[in-house]
């Protein structure tokens, strides 16, 4: 076996500081999985699918409120490289606080917001598990593909149901674990699960029982449940394609090694979404009013 | 005769020390797993491997799972050493 590598930083946070540049030419710009109807779309179509399921979810509309005393604020917890928080902003005419525990992830963000002139979106380095915010500051909580990487989710979802106020929603998608792994099969396969963690740090899967759960535990009302595993089954061949597209551009951003993990992990990872190991999934509950 | 305890002690220390999971209050009875050590599956699936490639043979890999350093040496402490 491979002894795990000390050297490396797997900790989110120190992941996606070294990978996000690298990850924007891998995963394209919204640096997440697509929603794929026929399977022949491109990337960039399948994953603003994903995030219109997302904002279908929240129950946004285009437009949104135009007086500024009644935009929504909106909470987006692990925004990545902001994408999302802008066309929030932009499309819904809505107040996004997005926060990540990532230096780069803000920088980025914010970057991006600038030069695209969005004024309504702020960036925090804050922990999503202990976010530090008020209670009831929040009309929607959006939790877009971060949770995997958080160590501690009850703690996630407690700190979404604090933060919304009366009436508010989260809604939020991720990879999940669609069964339990005996410790047997994860010594069997540790080789599979350490490529994954050198390519996408320190992530530990929930079922999306468990989100159901820990959400009824915190007394939201759970509204939608959706297993989207299939519809993101061909988000791997567009990964590997990226992959071999921006070659020299990975190479120097994360080394070979780094190219050559991820490519491992998007195969490794298209034969559990095969055998049903795991997934991906959507859900959305309300803070009764 | 049975397998060094010293031995054990040092593969798991350096195992944690590897691995960035070794604490400064580290103890022979401390909780491998949360609130302890915090080791998750796949780390707890790497040191059994390393437990048996240099010693032959590993405790997590029978029906009760070691929780503790102490259950470890405990279990190398039945185990003939090699010829």
């Amino acid at each position: 076996m491979t002894a795990p590598d000390s050297t490396v930083d797997y900790d989110p946070a120190g992941h996606y500081d070294r990978v996000t540049e690298a990850w924007l030419l891998l995963m394209g710009d919204e640096l997440h999985y697509g929603l794929f109807e026929t399977g022949a779309e491109p990337l960039s179509v399948a994953t603003a699918e994903l995030t219109g399921r997302m904002i279908e979810a929240a129950g946004l509309r285009p437009g949104g409120p135009s007086d500024t005393a009644e935009r929504l604020r909106v909470l987006d917890v692990g925004c990545g490289s902001g994408a999302p928080a802008c066309m929030l902003a932009t499309e819904f005419n809505v107040d996004v606080v997005g926060i990540t525990t990532s230096r780069v992830g803000v920088r980025a963000a914010r970057a991006r917001a600038a030069d695209l002139g969005v004024t309504e979106v702020s960036f925090e380095q804050r922990d999503g598990t202990d976010n530090g915010f008020a209670d009831g500051e929040f009309d929607l909580v959006w939790v877009l593909e971060s949770s995997h990487l958080m160590r501690d989710r009850q703690a996630l979802v407690a700190e979404c149901a604090r933060v919304l106020r009366p009436g508010g929603r989260v809604v939020l998608c991720d990879l999940l674990r669609r069964r339990e792994i005996p410790f047997v099969e994860v010594r069997e396969r540790r080789a599979d699960f350490a490529t994954l963690r050198t390519a996408f740090g320190d992530a530990h899967m929930e079922s999306l029982e468990f989100y159901a759960t820990a959400a009824e535990a915190e007394g939201l009302t759970v509204e939608r449940v959706d297993d989207l595993t299939t519809a993101t089954l061909p988000t791997f061949d567009r990964w590997r394609a990226n992959a071999e597209e921006h070659r020299d551009a990975v190479t120097a951003l994360i080394g070979a090694d780094g190219l050559d993990a991820f490519v491992l992990s998007c195969d490794i990872l298209e034969d559990f979404w095969r055998d049903g190991t795991f997934g991906y999934g959507l859900i959305s509950a309300t803070k009764p009013g | 005769m049975s397998i060094s305890p010293a031995d054990i002690e040092q593969t798991v220390v350096a195992f944690l020390t590897r691995t960035n999971k070794m604490r400064i209050d580290f103890a022979p009875d401390m909780p491998l797993y949360a609130d302890g050590v915090g080791l998750d599956s796949l780390e707890t699936a790497e040191l059994s491997a390393v437990l048996e490639d240099e010693h032959g043979t590993d405790p997590f890999s029978t029906s009760t799972m070691p929780q503790t350093l102490n259950d470890i040496l405990a279990f190398y402490d039945t185990v003939p050493a090699e010829a």
